[in-house]
């Protein structure tokens, strides 16, 4: 065997042998996209102004105990919009001490004085992170909640500024998954002042017809079995962030129900509320809709439990969530997709018989036509395959629909480059050229055309990538990776085949 | 084997009458989309929901429209799809005007629940087995459309700068017109089956373009070769020199593809049907664009801007 040679052909069989190795056992190294395996893919969209609002009520609470703690005057304090709050009644000889508080209090609110009146702007920079750590926050929250509620696999995933990718392999149920995600699961205790009641007006009624300012109006969950109005106080008594331990349970009478215990700080304050208001309701609040208000019979300290009229799964769900935390922002659903495990396997069945009955159409095609060289063919058209599948193993990348496209494509291009080099040679053998010299004149001529061709295409696949969005991304990767693999198993390949199989001295050629 | 010896057809002597019936097949196609509404975007880029279901017992088309239309969804685009008689997918298409996107999303949602249950009647999860559901948002729709336009352009961009250097300009510029005109042949003849489009419809657009410029380049590059070692003759002469020597290649590949494709297309169920199918007109549409418009939009291009004929490099 001649020199250089012996190391092509261990550089062949290594890169044979590694791709093997990477890809086998192809179901457990091959991720299949949803549409292949089924489960749910889920697109949301934060609304992260409303982490901009909530920042805004805290900074306007923040600002007023400032004010009053350095007897700063003033008559009231109100939002405008998200990131915009004003002051008003100050008075204009405080205007220099005020300027200096708030100049060492913060740096991320504007601020400005015309007449009696102080208003603050939040700064857009302040905003962008505020929104960006919402986003962020929203995707580890979820990642929580997916992970206690054990899926395989899941891919949670920030898109642009301010969308969520959810895949979750395998799930079939999406109504509760659904709902686990979306529940913001802020959890208040307040004290109900008055209600239930059918409606607003007999709840303001003792308070002549409008809703005190330290007051709220809440409606009940209906799911719960509590239809009515409450009016409870505005400020939480203590909220889920004090929460230390949550766990399902039942209650006295045997019907399931949460149980928790809160931390120190926020034992001490329920404590107070629970001594100073036996007697009276005190509501339970999930995301702004009261779920039960019970009595407080007496002083509770540091645990209790939340009862609702819930299913077994509904107190699991309630406990999964207020683990992992609130949401900082709401979110809404873009786009929802479920595949059933049933399609995904009738797809990749079909696909796979499909993609074997034409590859073993090709090859026959090649040997018909082109005789032992189109067994060349062959072989570098089945290194093609394993190496594409090595690299998808490799990558971690997800095998979907339009990918086996993106591998037909590939295919068809790898066996194009084959038939332009064998058509090559046949040229040269037919102006007289003697063996090897047609092989090497074939292999070199052909070779602009094919290098030309996979890198327009591969150009092409990148920009895809970057461009589009998931099935096309798929259908990308693929390519790309089927075609690099294509001009080494076509141009080098074949070459050491021909080379390795064919004397110097051979007086007929099997093409 | 040989398929043939090599062949003297003069392809380009027909050029001017093949633009025409290029022309005519695109404006056919532009025509049907623009007043016929020829195109139906599917689930992905129309938004809305696409439900596949399953029968135990077999039924007809229009028994499940009118079950349909008894509960106020006749509009339903309902296709058989998979096992004959078993197996269909029902999309809505009432256009719900919602106060806000979620609201829109959870109207397409009841719709989905309400076409279920119309066709369970009384039976249960036995009688009709759901095996997707998946629901766009309007938001969503409209940016999967716009990323999908947006990566195609940029795509196009990426090779018309590429083969403008390996080649020359006017060999870019003709590989773009080349790749518009396989895209609006395609969806021209594509709209006229009453398929939808959807995003893997798209990846066949856009592999049906891959083998396309690869058919190009081929073509290309043995012009490239022949313009150094002919240089006194004609470009159109280099054209249909290059043509046929290329002929027995165009033939074997594109014959393979085909092959490749047809099995696709018939063992490749309900899922790759679609798919298979518009990659079967796409490969004989991508051939036939290499030999009348690639290689004429050179030479047109070549008189019209009285460029030195050939290569020079």
């Amino acid at each position: 065997m001649r020199k250089g040679l012996q190391w092509k052909l261990i550089l062949a069989l290594a890169v044979l042998g590694l791709s093997i190795f990477l890809a086998y056992p192809p179901k457990e190294k091959i991720k299949l996209g949803l549409d292949l395996k089924g489960g749910i893919h889920l697109v949301l969209q934060v609304l992260t102004e409303d982490a901009v609002n909530a920042e805004t009520d805290q900074e306007i609470l923040r600002f007023q105990e400032l004010f009053k703690k350095n007897d700063i005057t003033f008559q009231a304090a109100t939002k405008d919009q998200p990131g915009r709050f004003v002051f008003t009644g100050t008075s204009a000889s405080q205007e220099g001490k005020t300027r200096d508080l708030i100049d060492q209090y913060t740096r991320d609110w504007d601020y400005s004085f015309t007449g009696d009146r102080l208003i603050f702007t939040i700064k857009t920079l302040v905003t962008q992170v505020l929104k960006d750590q919402a986003v962020n926050q929203t995707v580890e929250t979820i990642r929580n909640r997916i992970d206690q509620f054990g899926v395989a696999e899941p891919l949670i995933q920030r898109q642009g500024s301010e969308r969520i990718v959810v895949e979750l392999p395998g799930v079939t149920d999406p109504d509760r998954v659904k709902d686990l995600i979306k529940v913001t699961a802020v959890l208040e205790w307040k004290l109900v002042k008055a209600g239930p009641a059918a409606d607003e007006e007999t709840l303001t009624k003792e308070y002549g017809g409008k809703v005190p300012e330290d007051m709220e109006v809440l409606k009940g969950d209906p799911k719960k079995g509590e239809a009515g109005f409450f009016l409870v106080s505005r400020v939480a008594s203590v909220t889920g962030k004090d929460l230390r331990m949550v766990r399902r349970s039942v209650d006295e009478w045997n019907n399931p129900a949460v149980s928790f215990s809160l931390n120190s700080e926020g034992a001490r304050r329920f404590e107070k509320v629970t001594g100073e208001n036996i007697g009276k309701p005190l509501a339970i609040i999930l995301d702004g809709k009261v779920q039960s208000a019970p009595n407080i019979n007496a002083r509770i300290s540091d645990s209790g439990i939340i009862q609702g009229r819930f299913t077994v799964e509904q107190a699991e769900d309630l406990v999964l969530v207020l683990k992992s935390g609130a949401l900082p922002a709401g979110i809404r659903y873009l786009e929802e997709r479920t595949i059933g495990p049933s399609l995904g396997a009738d797809s990749v069945r079909e696909g796979l018989l499909a993609g074997l009955v034409a590859i073993l159409l090709v090859m026959t095609f090649m040997v018909f036509f082109y005789r032992l060289s189109g067994l060349n063919a062959v072989v570098a058209l089945i290194l093609n395959v394993v190496i594409l599948f090595g690299c998808l193993g490799y990558f971690k990348a997800t095998l979907t629909l339009p990918g086996i496209a993106g591998i037909i494509l590939s295919i068809g291009m790898a066996v194009d480059a084959n038939v332009l080099i064998f058509e090559r040679i046949k040229e040269e053998r037919a102006v007289g050229k003697n063996i090897p010299s047609a092989i090497l004149l074939g292999f070199s001529r052909a070779f602009s055309a094919i290098f030309d061709s996979n890198l327009t295409t591969i150009i092409s696949a990148i920009f895809l990538f970057q461009f589009g969005t998931g099935p096309i991304k798929g259908y990308a990767v693929t390519l790309i990776i089927g075609l690099v693999a294509n001009m080494f198993t076509a141009v080098f390949v074949s070459h050491l085949i021909f080379d390795v199989a064919v004397p110097k001295s051979a007086k007929r050629l099997s093409i | 084997m040989e398929l043939f010896k090599t062949p003297h057809i003069r392809f380009m002597k027909h050029k001017v009458v093949a633009l025409f019936a290029s022309a005519i097949i695109v404006l056919a196609g532009v025509l049907n989309v623009a007043v016929f509404h020829g195109l139906k975007p599917g689930v992905d880029f129309g938004g809305g929901t696409l439900i596949r279901v399953e029968f135990k017992d077999p039924t007809f088309v229009d028994r499940v429209r009118k079950q349909l239309a008894d509960v106020g969804l006749g509009g339903s685009v309902i296709q058989e799809t998979g096992k004959k008689g078993h197996e269909y997918q029902i999309r809505t298409t009432q256009v719900i005007k919602g106060a806000d996107q979620q609201q829109e999303m959870e109207a397409h949602e009841r719709l989905a629940d309400r076409v279920i249950e119309a066709l369970r009647g009384n039976g249960g999860p036995d009688k009709l087995k759901v095996t997707s559901r998946e629901t766009v948002g309007p938001q969503v729709g409209k940016d999967l459309r716009k990323k999908a336009t947006q990566a195609t352009i940029w795509a196009l961009i990426g090779m018309l700068i590429y083969i403008a250097i390996r080649f020359k300009l006017e060999y870019g510029v003709a590989a773009i017109f080349t790749l518009t005109q396989d895209v609006l042949i395609t969806m021209s003849i594509y709209s006229f089956t009453n398929r939808e489009i959807n995003l893997p419809i798209i990846a066949a657009l856009l592999t049906i373009v891959g083998f396309s410029i690869n058919d190009t380049i081929v073509i290309f590059d043995r012009v490239r070769e022949n313009s150094k070692l002919y240089r006194k003759e004609s470009l159109e002469e280099i054209m249909n020199l290059s043509l046929n020597q290329c002929l027995g290649r165009t033939m074997i590949t594109s014959g393979t593809v085909f092959l490749t494709l047809l099995a696709l297309y018939v063992f490749g169920g309900e899922v790759i049907n679609d798919f298979a199918f518009i990659m079967l007109i796409g490969t004989i549409e991508g051939v036939y664009s290499t030999v009348y418009l690639s290689c004429p939009v050179v030479i047109f291009w070549q008189k019209l801007f009285k460029t030195k004929k050939g290569f020079r490099r």
